[in-house]
């Protein structure tokens, strides 16, 4: 052991010499923990990966169908990109298009609310579905959770303007204290009817 | 070593939270419903106890000078690998803990215990620390979440024992959680004066 080496080197005033086959075993050890460390991870990223990715699809698409149901969804290119918004598909049944499916990130008041928004072909919402959300349990989920909540957007169009939260012309009923996740929601859901809204102008690529 | 000194350690005398004021910011923050605190709670406990040991194996390859280094890149792995797993076998689970799972890197439990008690000890009784200071800890975030789950949203494991409308939802905020665990450790400080006084 190195003991008095180490000893030697914290002594005040000491001429500061460092031995370079004490410093290659620190670091030498120090690698040998990390690779031992990424070689594991690796091992269980190989055999956890296909399964959480097989969920997540699953999530998306039983939102996909939830919000709008569909035959078949074609993923489609905007030419603009609008805040917010993951991916867009085109719902299409029987040869005809039914509306949009639109996936869109929003904040809430803990992190991000990843959703599934339904829009038809008149630019109104067909559902509201929540992939994924760090809202707070009984607060927060009051909104996130409950599709009855989301189902309020059912229905609602630009047409007015804007969704806003509790207030306007367009107006989204939001629970009382869990207003910024009722605004977050709103703000998703906005920026789904923008985006569908340019998928129907034709302006993609 | 004598493991049943280690559990009732872990458990009450030198418990990581109530005795050690370890860990609190997950305490404060994931103690909302039952589900939760027991997700994380297990979590901890099997990570804390991973940790320990291979920290205990290595204790004589690690050198002085980088062991935080070497504690912290044991732990992140482990954490790692247990959020990947719960994400692919307890889907459910990882989506209601959320962020807190990762942030089990940065809970001061486990390196804590890798500091004061898994460095200097054979792997069989940092195995066991592990267990009790986990268990422990479970146990906190159980009575905690338990308490919270039920003033604030009227309801016991997702079972609704009360109407909504009459629960403090107060409690299940963060402000709430500060009271809780206050009145918790407060109650531990009395039990723990109670029984010494009694000798």
């Amino acid at each position: 052991m190195s003991r008095e080496k180490e000893a030697a080197g914290r002594r005040p005033g000491a001429s500061l010499s460092i031995d370079p086959g004490y410093v290659a075993r620190i670091a030498g050890v120090l690698l040998g923990i990390c690779l031992m460390t990424a070689l594991l991870l690796g091992v269980v990223n190989s055999v956890t990966r296909p399964r959480i990715d097989a969920i997540q699809a699953e999530k998306v698409r039983a939102a996909m169908s939830q919000v709008l149901a569909a035959d078949e969804y074609l993923p489609i290119r905007l030419q603009k990109d609008l805040r917010g918004v993951q991916s867009v598909f085109e719902a299409r049944a029987g040869g005809g298009t039914l509306g949009y499916v639109v996936q869109v990130t929003a904040n809430g008041s803990q992190g991000e609310i990843r959703m599934m928004v339904g829009v038809d072909v008149d630019n109104r919402v067909t559902g509201v579905s929540i992939i994924r959300h760090s809202e707070t349990p009984n607060i927060g989920t009051r909104v996130v959770a409950d599709q009855s909540v989301l189902d309020r957007f059912v229905g609602m169009s630009h047409e007015n303007g804007e969704i806003t939260v509790n207030s306007g012309s367009n107006r989204f009923d939001g629970i009382s204290g869990a207003t910024v996740s009722s605004r977050g929601v709103a703000a998703g859901v906005n920026a789904a009817l923008a985006a569908a809204f340019e998928a129907a102008s034709g302006l993609v690529e | 070593m004598n493991a049943g000194k280690q559990l009732k350690d872990g458990l009450l005398t030198q418990n990581p939270v109530l005795v050690q004021l370890l860990g609190m910011c997950s305490t404060l923050a994931i103690t909302t419903t039952i589900a939760n605190g027991i997700g994380m709670g297990l979590s901890v406990t099997v990570i804390l106890t991973l940790s320990n040991i291979f920290i205990s194996l290595l204790r004589k390859i690690i050198p002085e000078q980088v062991r935080i280094a070497c504690y912290i890149v044991v732990i992140a792995g482990f954490v790692t690998m247990v959020d990947l797993l719960l994400q692919a076998f307890f889907p459910d689970i990882a989506e209601s803990l959320g962020v807190f799972i990762p942030l089990i890197v940065v809970n001061c439990i486990i390196l804590a215990r890798a500091e004061s008690f898994a460095s200097r000890n054979h792997p069989v009784a940092a195995a066991v620390d592990g267990i009790c200071q986990g268990l422990g800890y479970t146990l906190v975030l159980l009575a905690m979440s338990a308490i919270r789950e039920l003033l604030g949203s009227g309801a016991l494991a997702g079972n609704r024992i009360f109407p909504a409308e009459y629960s403090a939802s107060l409690i299940a905020q963060p402000a709430g959680g500060f009271l809780t665990l206050g009145c918790l450790i407060a109650l531990m400080q009395w039990a723990q004066r109670k029984v010494k006084g009694g000798k």
